[in-house]
């Protein structure tokens, strides 16, 4: 009998096989391992993103949410209360704001991409994790250089292990839990170096922040910047890996790519569509909803799986294959509706810059191993390891 | 449902059946329809889904919200009376045969 446990190992390394059961025969499914209703079809998916007083996301958005963290961040809350925090972040994220970061994320991508002169074989884990902490750092304006508080790679080890969780208990790991408070810790030290001696930077903006005379409780100030940490460093960095997966397992798309770099925005947007780290999200129903022959019940979670309705092929035609002209407008790769990612315009401009410094030094290369490390998480997915040979 | 026309400003014409709850971005999006980017996904970030409503029918759409005004400032086309964000306007049964026209150019 058919099983979706989305803490298996097997669907960790290779999802889309189950997907296309769901989608197929079970468009609204019941999984007992992750105690969820599962929607697979693009339609349902962006029907149910765009319904947030239906499928409410104050019970939490991660599929294996982190303690104390429901209701208190963008992720995990509904509006009104989303809309009002996310009035005070978003201008900082926006396109036109980002201009002035273009510059020092060129000169990173260069000083981190620039170590593979010469390599013959290396993790791109690697140069990525330095590559996004860099930039992340850059862009909140988190203390870096003479400032720093921690050191950079240990900022990256617990965003990765805080959006792991536990195959064998389908729940987080104590090691998962102790990364979250490492990283709700390192939170509030930069949060109180910022309140003490504010800066022209996003945290401190944040932290001091009011609206309608009320400044935002601290636990919403800390909860969301270290959501903020997680998701800039985990998020880019997963997607990162899953790019350079792609062109190292897809050598037509990387030629064309190193040979023309102007094809590099289709060739990420394809891949946002195609395997996107932010595999499935989940919600709450706030009401008893009737779908596809099943009736989900008020209180039941459910799992919306954006990785599976961007395979869809009820939307795009001949879904499987990775195809850098297809222009795959609409993907769920970010997400959408009101909770679509944040950091949209960030993480386009930071890859493609990136891949342009990257192919400068490594313009041919592939991968070393056919099967790979699959991260343990319920929520995202992307290999622990990427070894590539030039 | 609702039967949403979008007139590009080539002139090309489309028009799309959508189902309730979507929002008129999505419903470009989905379809092919290119006048429209929605680069954010539909949050009301990045003034990419500007639209003029068909002027007529303005006063049979939900105000915009302070966030759309807001956001609006940002379109990269004229501003003009009708203007709206399109992923902020969600299909019902009420806007059936509305008629949006997209701008020359969203960013």
């Amino acid at each position: 009998m058919f099983s979706f446990d989305p803490y298996s190992p097997a669907v960790d390394a290779d999802p889309f096989p189950y997907y296309k059961y769901l989608r197929d025969e079970a468009p609204c499914f019941w999984s007992p391992e992750a105690q969820m209703w599962v929607l697979s079809r693009y339609a349902d998916i962006v029907s149910a993103g765009q319904d947030w007083q239906t499928y409410s996301s104050a019970s939490g958005n991660l599929m294996t949410e982190l303690p104390g963290r429901a209701g208190a961040t963008l992720g995990s809350s509904d509006p009104p209360k989303h809309d009002r925090l996310r009035g005070l972040i978003q201008h900082a994220f926006m396109k036109r704001n980002l201009l002035a970061l273009e510059e020092p994320i060129r000169a990173i991508a260069q000083q981190v991409f620039g170590q593979l002169n010469g390599a013959k074989q290396f993790d791109f884990k690697e140069v990525s994790s330095q590559f996004t902490v860099k930039v992340l750092m850059a862009a909140l304006g988190l203390p870096m250089g003479e400032e720093a508080i921690v050191d950079e790679q240990t900022v990256r080890d617990n965003a990765v292990l805080m959006v792991q969780s536990d195959a064998r208990t389908r729940a987080k790991g104590p090691e998962h839990i102790a990364a979250y408070n490492w990283m709700q810790d390192y939170a509030s030290k930069v949060i109180a170096m910022r309140r003490a001696n504010p800066r022209n930077d996003l945290i401190s903006n944040f932290a001091l922040a009011e609206i309608d005379g009320d400044r935002l409780d601290d636990r919403e100030v800390l909860l969301t910047t270290t959501t903020l940490i997680m998701a800039g460093v985990e998020s880019m960095g997963g997607f990162m890996m899953m790019f350079a997966y792609n062109l190292a397992t897809f050598g037509d798309a990387r030629r064309a790519v190193v040979a023309n770099p102007a094809l590099l925005p289709d060739a990420i947007e394809e891949s946002l569509r195609f395997n996107t780290s932010a595999q499935r999200f989940r919600r709450r129903l706030m009401q008893d909803v009737t779908i596809h022959g099943q009736t989900m019940k008020a209180g039941d979670f459910v799992c919306l799986a954006y990785g599976s309705g961007n395979r869809d092929e009820r939307q795009y035609p001949n879904p499987d294959a990775y195809d850098i002209t297809r222009k795959p407008r609409g993907h769920l790769g970010f997400g959408g509706g009101v909770h679509a990612c944040l950091g949209t315009a960030i993480a386009r401009l930071a890859v493609k810059i990136a891949f342009e410094e990257f192919h400068k030094v490594v313009p041919e290369y592939h991968r070393v191993a056919d099967q790979l490390p699959w991260m343990p998480s319920s929520t995202f997915r992307s290999p622990l390891v990427l070894e590539l040979a030039v | 449902m609702a039967n949403i026309t979008y007139i590009e400003a080539s002139g090309q014409s489309t028009t799309v059946n959508l189902a309730d709850g979507w929002s008129l971005m999505q419903g470009a999006t989905a379809n092919g329809i290119d006048g429209i980017l929605g680069e954010c996904g539909g949050s009301c970030a990045c003034a990419t889904c500007h639209c003029y409503v068909d002027v007529d029918r303005m006063g049979e759409l939900p105000a915009a919200s302070d966030g759309e005004l807001a956001m609006l400032e940002n379109v990269a086309a004229e501003r003009r009376p009708n203007s709206r964000l399109a992923c902020q306007i969600k299909a019902t049964a009420a806007l059936e045969g509305l008629v949006i026209h997209l701008p020359e150019m969203q960013e």
